[in-house]
C-alpha cells in the first residue's frame, strides 16, 4: 500500500472519529452545533504543546488533548445548552470562532496565527486505526445503551422526555462533552498526521464540513456519518489536483443533497442485520400485483 | 479625546455599511426564520457586476449600479428557487436550508474564484474618497460620509416600502405568520421571492461599498458573518434593531481596535454575541422567542 | 430507493479502486516539485511563479534537460494555507517522487514544511522565504535539506533600518505588521532591532490579521497621533494597498511608506496614487538590464507583463539553481542534490550571482530600493548594510 493510500485512510479514520462526536451531538441528541471544529482545535494543541515542549508520550498526550476539549466543552456548555434550536447554532459559531481566535492570540503558548510545527509524526496507520477501532466501538455501544435511549429522547420530544423523568439537561451536556473528547482526539491526531497546526485549520469551515457530513449521511445513523465521512474524504482527495473546482463540487453537493435527500444517506437507519432484512421485505412486496392489497410498512 | 472621535466616527461608518447587509438578513429570517448564510455571496455577485460593468463595458457608475443591485436581487431568486423552494416544501427543518445556504455560498464564493481568478480588483474610484475634515477634531472621507448617506436612503426607502405598500405589508403579515399570511390569499411564493429580492439588492449596495473601500475579491463575503453577528444582537427578525446592532458592532470594533488591540477585534465580536444569547437571546429589538421544541 | 443505495456502495468502490491503482505511468523524466499558491490571498504572487517556472523548464528542455531527460515540473496550489502546502509536500514525496521542490514563496509555509521535507529527504529551495528559521531550526542547527535563494531577513531588516534612518533620516518610525505571518514577525523584529541600533525610535508598534483585516483606521490613527514620519510596511499582499489608500484617506499626507520584499505591481490598482513615491528594499529591480531578456521571454509566451517582478524573477532563478545542482549531482538522488545544493559556488543566475553559506542562505546578496513612481516601480539604489 503506497504511502499516499494511507495517509488518505488515516484522513478519513480521523474525519470519522470527529464526524462520530458530532453525530451524537447532532444526529442522536439533537443539538446542532456548528463550532466543532474549536474542540479539535483545543485537543490538537494540547497534545502538540505536551509532546514538543515537555515531552509526553503520544498515547497519553492525546488523551489528555480529549480530555482538555472535554473541559472546555464543559465549562461553555453548561450556560449556552439552555439555549434551544437555532439559538444554540448560532452561540457554537460563535464559541468555535472565539476558541480559534483565542489560540491565535495567545502567542506565547501556541505561537499564534503562525501556526505550530515541528508536531512528531506519531499518527501512524495502526495508530489511527486502533483509536478508530476502539472510539467507533465505544459509540456503536453508547448509542445502543439506556444512554443512547435518554439522548434520542431528548432529541425526539425534549418536554416529553423532561416529564417522563429524565434529567435532560444532564443528558445534553454529557453529549456536548463525549463528542467534544472524540472532536479533540480526532484533533491531535490530525496534528501528529500533518506535523503542523495552525488556528485557521479549524475553521468555521472545518465545523460546517463536520456537521454537513453527519447531515449527508443521515441524522441518527451512526453508520450513515462513518459513510458520509469516507465519501466526503474521498471526494476532497480525488479532486485534489483540481483543487479550484474542489470547493465548488464540496458545495454543490451540500445543496444537491439537502434539495434531493435531506434526510442523508441512511435516514435514521443504521447499516446491519435489520437493515437488509427490511430492504428484502421491500423488494418482495414491490413484486405484488398491484390492487393485491397492501403492506404495512 | 480627538482619538475618541475619530474611533466613533470610524466606527459608524463601518457599522452604516454592516446595516445595508445586516437588515436583508433579518428580512430573510423573519419571513423564513432560517439565517440565510448565502447573503455574502449576492453582495460579491452585485460587486463584480459592478465591476465588470464600470470596467468592460464602461458605463458610468449609476448604470453599473443599477445593473449591479438589479443582478444581485435576481441572483438572490434564483438561489431561493433553486436551493431553498424545494427543500421548504418537503421539510421544516430549517437545519437543512441553513446547510443549503452555507453550500450556496460556497458554490457562489469559488464560482467567483474560477471566472474572475484569484486576482485583486479595486473598483475605479467613482465614489470620491479624498479626506474630510471635520470641525479640525476628526479626519473622515468624503466616502464614508456617502456611504452612510446610501445606507440611510436605502434603509428608509425600505422601511416605506414596508410600510406604505402593499406588498410591504404582506411582508410585515408574513413576518409575523406565515401560513396565516397564505391563508389569508397571499400568494406566498411571489412574497418570498420579492422578500429575497429585495434582501439581493441590499446586500449589493453594501458590496459595492465594500468594494470600493477596500478591495473585490471572491471571499469579500466572508465579512457577512460580522452583519450576522449584528443582527443577532440587534434581535433576530427586526429591522432597526439590525440597524442598531451594525452600529453597536461598528463601534465596538473600532474602539476596541483603537483603544485596546487590533488583535482582539473579532474576539470582541463573538464575545458580544455569546453574551448577547446568554444574557438576552432575541436581542435588544427582538420578539421573545417561543420555546422549540 | 434501494438503486440509490446501490449507486452509492457502486461509487465508493469505484473510487476506492481508483486510488488503489496508485501512481500513472512512470516516464522516463527528472521530476521537480512547485509549490505555487494559484489561488487564495496570494494568488497574484504564484500565478506568476508557476508561469515563469514552466518558462525556465521549457528553457532547459530545449537544451536537452538534465542528465539527458526531460524535465517535468509537477505544480501544486498550496491556496496560500500552510496546511495545503504540507499535503502538497507529502503527495509530491510519496505520490509523484520528485527529487527536488521548489517554492513556497512565504517563510510561514516553509517553516511548516520543513520538518517534513527534512524527514523525506528531499531539498526544497524557498523563492521568497526570508525567515532565518526556514533553513535553520530553533536549535540553530543548519537544516541539511532547505535551502533559498533571496536573501533572509536579519539583512533585510537591517536594509530597512538602514535606509529608513541613514538615507531618508527619519527616525520616528510606526511598524505595522501582520501577525500571522513568520514572515511579517521576523522582518519586524530584525528591523526595531537594527532601527534602534542607528538612533531611531519606534512609536507605534501594531499589528493586524492579513486575510481578515480590511480596514486599519483604528492602528492608522493611533500612527498618526503618535506622529510618526515614517510607517514600516513588512507585510505581503493586499493589505499593504489598503493601509496606504486608508492612510491617506485619514489625511495622513506626510508619512512616507517603506516596505519589504512584499512589493507587487498589482498593488497599485488597490493603492492608486497613495503609493506614490513610496520604497521597498528588494531582491531586485524590474528595469535591471540583465533581466531584459528574461522579461522579453515571459511577454513572448504569456503575453502578459511579468508584474510580480520579484516572485517572477526568484522562481525563475531558484529553477536554475535546482538544475545547476542536479547536473552537479550527476544522479537523480534528492540526497546528492542537497549535497550539491549546499556546495552552490559562484553560481551565475539571472539576476544575481549565488553562493550557499553554511545556513543554506545565499552570502552577501546586494539589496535594491525601488521606489514607487508614476504608476510601476522603478530602481532608485542599491545599499548593503553597514
Amino acid at each position: 500500500m503506497s504511502g499516499y493510500t494511507e495517509g488518505i485512510i488515516i484522513l478519513l479514520c480521523i474525519n470519522a472519529i470527529a464526524a462520530m462526536g458530532v453525530s451524537l451531538l447532532t444526529g442522536f441528541t439533537g443539538i446542532f452545533s456548528l463550532g466543532h471544529a474549536g474542540y479539535m482545535a483545543v485537543g490538537a494543541y494540547t497534545t502538540a504543546i505536551l509532546t514538543v515542549e515537555y515531552g509526553v508520550h503520544y498515547v497519553p498526550a492525546i488523551l489528555l488533548g480529549g480530555a482538555m476539549a472535554m473541559v472546555v466543552a464543559y465549562v461553555i456548555g453548561v450556560p449556552t445548552l439552555k439555549l434551544m434550536g437555532d439559538y444554540y447554532a448560532i452561540a457554537s459559531i460563535g464559541l468555535g470562532e472565539a476558541i480559534r481566535l483565542i489560540l491565535e492570540n495567545w502567542q506565547s503558548v501556541t505561537r499564534g496565527a503562525r501556526g505550530y510545527p515541528g508536531i512528531e509524526g506519531y499518527t501512524t496507520l495502526y495508530v489511527t486505526l486502533a483509536f478508530f477501532a476502539v472510539m467507533a466501538f465505544g459509540m456503536f455501544n453508547l448509542i445502543h445503551s439506556r444512554f443512547g435511549r435518554a439522548f434520542k429522547a431528548c432529541r425526539d420530544d425534549y418536554i416529553a422526555a423532561s416529564l417522563l423523568g429524565f434529567n435532560t439537561a444532564r443528558y445534553r451536556v454529557l453529549s456536548l462533552v463525549i463528542s467534544a473528547f472524540y472532536c479533540g482526539v480526532a484533533g491531535a491526531l490530525l496534528g501528529g498526521f500533518l506535523s503542523f497546526i495552525q488556528p485557521i485549520m479549524f475553521d468555521m469551515i472545518k465545523s460546517t464540513e463536520l456537521t454537513s457530513v453527519v447531515v449527508f449521511g443521515g441524522l441518527g445513523s451512526m453508520s450513515g456519518t462513518l459513510i458520509g465521512a469516507s465519501v466526503i474524504t474521498l471526494v476532497t482527495e480525488l479532486f485534489r489536483p483540481i483543487s479550484q473546482y474542489r470547493m465548488l463540487i464540496y458545495g454543490a453537493i451540500l445543496v444537491i443533497i439537502m434539495v434531493l435527500r435531506p434526510e442523508g444517506i441512511m435516514g435514521q437507519y443504521e447499516l446491519g442485520p435489520r437493515l437488509f432484512r427490511r430492504l428484502k421485505d421491500k423488494f418482495s412486496s414491490q413484486k405484488r400485483e398491484p390492487g393485491e392489497g397492501r403492506s404495512s410498512s | 479625546m480627538e482619538t475618541l472621535l475619530q474611533q466613533t466616527i470610524n466606527g459608524l461608518s463601518l457599522g452604516s455599511v454592516y446595516a445595508l447587509i445586516a437588515v436583508g438578513y433579518s428580512l430573510v429570517y423573519s419571513i423564513l426564520l432560517f439565517s440565510n448564510f448565502a447573503h455574502g455571496g449576492f453582495l460579491v455577485i452585485g460587486g463584480y457586476i459592478c465591476y465588470f460593468t464600470l470596467k468592460s463595458l464602461g458605463f458610468n457608475i449609476w448604470v453599473a449600479g443599477l445593473a449591479s443591485l438589479v443582478g444581485a436581487g435576481f441572483s438572490a431568486v434564483l438561489t431561493e428557487k433553486l436551493a431553498y423552494k424545494p427543500i421548504r416544501e418537503r421539510t421544516n427543518v430549517t437545519l437543512y436550508l441553513l446547510i443549503a445556504s452555507m453550500g450556496m455560498s460556497i458554490v457562489i464564493e469559488n464560482l467567483f474564484v474560477i471566472i474572475a481568478g484569484g486576482r485583486f480588483r479595486a473598483l475605479p474610484a467613482v465614489i470620491p474618497t479624498h479626506p474630510v475634515h471635520l470641525f479640525g477634531v476628526a479626519t473622515t472621507s468624503a466616502f464614508d460620509i456617502i456611504s452612510l448617506l446610501a445606507a440611510v436612503v436605502f434603509l428608509g426607502a425600505l422601511q416605506l416600502f414596508l410600510v406604505k405598500t402593499k406588498w410591504g405589508l404582506a411582508i410585515r403579515a408574513a413576518a409575523y405568520d406565515l401560513r396565516i399570511a397564505g391563508l389569508m390569499g397571499v400568494n406566498v411564493n411571489l412574497l418570498i421571492s420579492i422578500v429575497f429580492f429585495v434582501a439581493g439588492l441590499l446586500a449589493a449596495v453594501g458590496g459595492i461599498f465594500l468594494s470600493v473601500r477596500y478591495t473585490l475579491y471572491p471571499q469579500l463575503g466572508m465579512i457577512t458573518i460580522k452583519a450576522f453577528v449584528a443582527a443577532v444582537i440587534g434581535g433576530l427578525g427586526s429591522l432597526p434593531g439590525a440597524v442598531v446592532g451594525s452600529l453597536i458592532l461598528g463601534l465596538s470594533e473600532m474602539l476596541t481596535a483603537g483603544f485596546i488591540s487590533s488583535q482582539l477585534r473579532d474576539l470582541v465580536v463573538f464575545s458580544l454575541l455569546i453574551i448577547t444569547l446568554l444574557v438576552r437571546p432575541q436581542g435588544l429589538f427582538g420578539k421573545n422567542i417561543s420555546e422549540k421544541v | 430507493m434501494n438503486l440509490k443505495r446501490a449507486g452509492i456502495i457502486l461509487l465508493v468502490s469505484v473510487l476506492v479502486l481508483t486510488l488503489g491503482t496508485g501512481a500513472a505511468l512512470a516516464a522516463d523524466t527528472i521530476k521537480i516539485g512547485y509549490l505555487a499558491a494559484l489561488t487564495g490571498d496570494w494568488a497574484a504572487y504564484g500565478q506568476t511563479e508557476e508561469k515563469t517556472a514552466l518558462l525556465a523548464v521549457d528553457e532547459i528542455n530545449a537544451q536537452g534537460g538534465l542528465l539527458g531527460k526531460q524535465v517535468e515540473l509537477v505544480v501544486y496550489d498550496f491556496r496560500t494555507r500552510a496546511e495545503d502546502a504540507v499535503n502538497a509536500v507529502r503527495r509530491l514525496a510519496e505520490e509523484d517522487k520528485v527529487v527536488g521542490i521548489v517554492g513556497a514563496n512565504g517563510s510561514g509555509i516553509n517553516i511548516a514544511t520543513a520538518p517534513l521535507v527534512n524527514r523525506y529527504g528531499i531539498p526544497q529551495i524557498g523563492t521568497v522565504s526570508t525567515n532565518p528559521f526556514v533553513t535553520v531550526d530553533k536549535n540553530g542547527k543548519v537544516r541539511p535539506y532547505s535551502f533559498r535563494v533571496c536573501f533572509t531577513d536579519p539583512y533585510q531588516g537591517k536594509l530597512i533600518a538602514y535606509f529608513s534612518a541613514m538615507e531618508l533620516k527619519k527616525m520616528k518610525a510606526a511598524i505595522l505588521y501582520d501577525v500571522g505571518s513568520d514572515y511579517s514577525q521576523g522582518l519586524r523584529e530584525f528591523f526595531m532591532k537594527s532601527y534602534g541600533e542607528y538612533g531611531g525610535e519606534v512609536v507605534a508598534d501594531l499589528g493586524f490579521r492579513a486575510g481578515q483585516d480590511v480596514d486599519f483606521r483604528a492602528q492608522l490613527t493611533e500612527i498618526r497621533d503618535k506622529q510618526a514620519d515614517v510607517l514600516i510596511l513588512p507585510n505581503m499582499g493586499k493589505e499593504m494597498a489598503l493601509i496606504m489608500k486608508q492612510a491617506r484617506e485619514l489625511g495622513m499626507d506626510e508619512i512616507v511608506f517603506v516596505g519589504g520584499d512584499g512589493y507587487a505591481e498589482f498593488m497599485w490598482e488597490i493603492a492608486g496614487d497613495s503609493m506614490e513615491n513610496s520604497y521597498w528594499i528588494n531582491h531586485v529591480s524590474p528595469d535591471d538590464p540583465a533581466m531584459a531578456k528574461f522579461f522579453a521571454d515571459y511577454k513572448a509566451k504569456y503575453n502578459d507583463e511579468c508584474k510580480e517582478f520579484v516572485n517572477g524573477i526568484l522562481g525563475y532563478d531558484a529553477m536554475y539553481m535546482m538544475f545547476d545542482a542536479i547536473e552537479r549531482a550527476g544522479e537523480a538522488d534528492p540526497k546528492l542534490i542537497a549535497k550539491a545544493l549546499s556546495e552552490t559556488k559562484d553560481l551565475q543566475l539571472h539576476h544575481a550571482v549565488i553562493t550557499m553559506d553554511e545556513f543554506h542562505n545565499p552570502l552577501d546578496k546586494d539589496g535594491i530600493i525601488i521606489i514607487a513612481k508614476d504608476g510601476h516601480g522603478q530602481f532608485y539604489m542599491k545599499i548593503k548594510p553597514e
